[in-house]
């Protein structure tokens, strides 16, 4: 056998108290998911167009 | 001579073979890329009766089926062997699977380069080729068959072993990856050995083409997801690790990937949509569970933003985004996945408006499609398979990754960005405009609509001679960082979960229930419309294999 897998000892205590800050995660995700929909429409009005 | 690696070094010998031809793999494919946007610019003719639908045949097989596939699997071998180990027999088996799918893939190729396969990549029917180019591609998937069951008992040593404990990350996603590879080859397995085969042998007469080309795309979308899950291996478990953060959510990562598992397979209608034939009902039911996808997809979006926002604000940076400044840019380990991921937005966004019905009437069959592919499996994939060797290849090699190669790197990523750019773009807009894929250069008979394509591709010629210039430079950084890069110890990055982050379930891993979900899924969205294929199918074709040269 080689090497033992470092990732195992990881996650054994409870979670933390403080929640950590994603507000710049939250507004990124929503960027992205507008992003897809505006694309998609785009597209879609095209296919009317058409 | 004692050389320092990450792993033992009969491990990185079976690793590195798979890299060697996933290198050359590239030059060759990338050369072929090359050779074609120029033809399609109409500046250029092909020298020697070399034909563009066999260099396109060539680009297709050796890029999206060759480098991906040796690639993947090697990378998958390395990180087993790091979170679970291996042993001989093992990585004799590994061995055994690495030599048959070489030698596949030597018999397909063979036949390509002799241009008697010029069927490109989908190998639709009734194009027929030569049948050793359907043995090759048989016995390649066989190859990986052997690495999958390699895998699959390099964990259930490990449990077994390890009783009560939850799999390695890392170990879990490859043999997700591997489960979802080999329920999905099953299908073009069955067209390649129970169709294509007896028909280019000549021992029947017809073929049923739309359940050939059924049985491909049942394996063609999750191909796609073979190709992109390893990138998420490296983004969830080996980047955070990169930039000094840990990872978001241990069980977060593994739901995404048994999600990927459950909707990545019954799906493959979204190819045929214009395909007549097929039940509308059951299109309809599969584009459903193709959007799915887009679930775990946003899952993963948003695992990597906390993971970067994270790690920046611990770093002391603030702002809503000031955490991006906070990011290792300078890192070509991380820099060329980021842009990857980036790329990843508009490729994904592609990827729902293909799969939507009333759009898919406007870019199918269209070098829109070819502008997307590019984007997902030639960027979000292909750069995030660069950013993995950056520091694979010297940690097999007992080398060193030096900062003249890492300005290499990121000089090349910045070459990719914009070659890819001009091509993908021009080949999207292209297909807006109605320009076709697949084809070789045609003015159309001096149509209006076909002279409104020429300065797209023209463009793409810009973009694909930008591109080829990134290949070189990648294969000299390969080539450096196995026979010429300083003696030393790079760090394999494996990354550890947040203290944050909730324990993980163990439910997660009750591997009967997911496989169960995924048959049951897959069964349910194809049985009554194969059994329909097969029963209400117009006359089989007898084979075309003069059509195209």
């Amino acid at each position: 056998m080689s090497n033992i897998n470092p990732l195992q000892k990881e996650n054994k205590q409870p979670a933390s108290e403080s929640e950590p800050e994603l507000k710049g995660t939250l507004i990124a995700v929503f960027s992205i998911g507008a992003f897809i929909v505006v694309s998609w429409f785009i597209v879609f009005a095209l296919f009317v167009a058409r | 001579m004692t050389t320092n690696t990450n792993l033992n070094k009969f491990d990185s010998k079976l690793v590195m073979a798979h890299m060697h031809v996933a290198f050359v793999s590239l030059f060759i494919g990338g050369l072929m890329g090359l050779l074609q946007t120029l033809v399609r610019a109409g500046t250029f003719t092909l020298p020697f009766g070399i034909g563009y639908y066999q260099i396109l045949t060539v680009h297709g097989v050796i890029l999206a089926l060759v480098l991906t596939t040796f690639f993947i699997i090697g990378f998958q071998f390395s990180l087993m062997s790091k979170t679970v180990g291996m042993t001989d027999k093992q990585r004799d088996s590994a061995w055994f699977g690495f030599w048959i799918m070489l030698f596949g893939t030597v018999t397909t190729a063979v036949t390509i380069l002799l241009g008697q396969a010029n069927v490109l990549y989908t190998f639709y029917a009734p194009l027929k080729a030569f049948p050793t180019f359907y043995i090759g591609l048989a016995l390649v998937v066989i190859g990986s068959w052997i690495g999958c069951f390699t895998n699959f008992r390099q964990l259930y040593v490990w449990k077994k072993k390890n009783k009560g404990e939850k799999s390695p990350l890392l170990a879990f996603m490859v043999v997700i990856n591997m489960l979802l590879w080999f329920i999905a080859t099953l299908g073009v397995a069955a067209t390649v050995i129970l169709q294509f085969i007896p028909w280019s042998l000549g021992m029947v007469d017809t073929i049923n083409v739309l359940l050939s080309r059924t049985l491909f795309w049942y394996f063609g979308h999750p191909l796609v997801y073979f190709w992109l899950l390893p990138a998420y291996m490296a983004w969830y478990a080996i980047i955070p690790k990169i930039i000094g953060g840990k990872i978001f959510s241990d069980s977060l990562a593994r739901l995404a990937f048994i999600l990927f598992l459950m909707f990545s397979i019954p799906v493959g209608f979204h190819h045929q949509l214009t395909e007549p034939g097929i039940d509308p009902l059951w299109k309809f039911i599969q584009v459903v569970l193709t959007f799915m996808v887009i679930i775990p997809s946003l899952l993963t979006a948003f695992s990597m933003f906390a993971t970067f926002e994270i790690t920046g604000r611990k770093k002391g940076y603030t702002g809503l985004f000031g955490w991006l400044k906070g990011l290792p840019w300078k890192d070509v380990r991380f820099f060329a996945p980021m842009v990857g991921m980036i790329f990843f937005i508009p490729a994904g966004t592609g990827g729902i408006i293909n799969a939507s019905n009333q759009m898919n009437q406007v870019v199918h069959n269209t070098i829109w499609v070819t502008g997307h592919f590019h984007l997902t499996v030639g960027t979000t994939v292909i750069l995030t398979f660069f950013g993995i060797s950056y520091w694979l290849i010297p940690s097999l090699t007992g080398r060193k990754l030096t900062s003249k190669i890492n300005t290499l790197g990121i000089i090349q990523t910045i070459v990719w960005t914009v070659g890819m750019t001009i091509m993908s773009g021009s080949m999207h807009i292209a297909g807006l405009l109605g320009a076709p894929r697949r084809s070789s250069y045609s003015t159309y008979g001096g149509t209006e609509q076909a002279s409104e394509w020429i300065s797209y591709q023209i463009a793409q010629a810009v973009g694909g001679s930008i591109l080829f210039i990134g290949i070189i430079l990648m294969v000299y950084i390969f080539i450096y960082m196995v026979w010429a890069a300083p003696k030393g110890v790079e760090e394999f990055p494996l990354a550890k979960v947040s203290e944050n982050a909730e324990p993980t379930p163990m439910f997660l891993e009750n591997w009967k229930l997911w496989i169960g979900i995924t048959i049951a899924l897959i069964l349910f969205a194809y049985t009554i419309p194969v059994i329909d294929i097969i029963q209400h199918s117009p006359p089989g074709s007898p084979p075309f294999d003069i059509i195209i040269k």
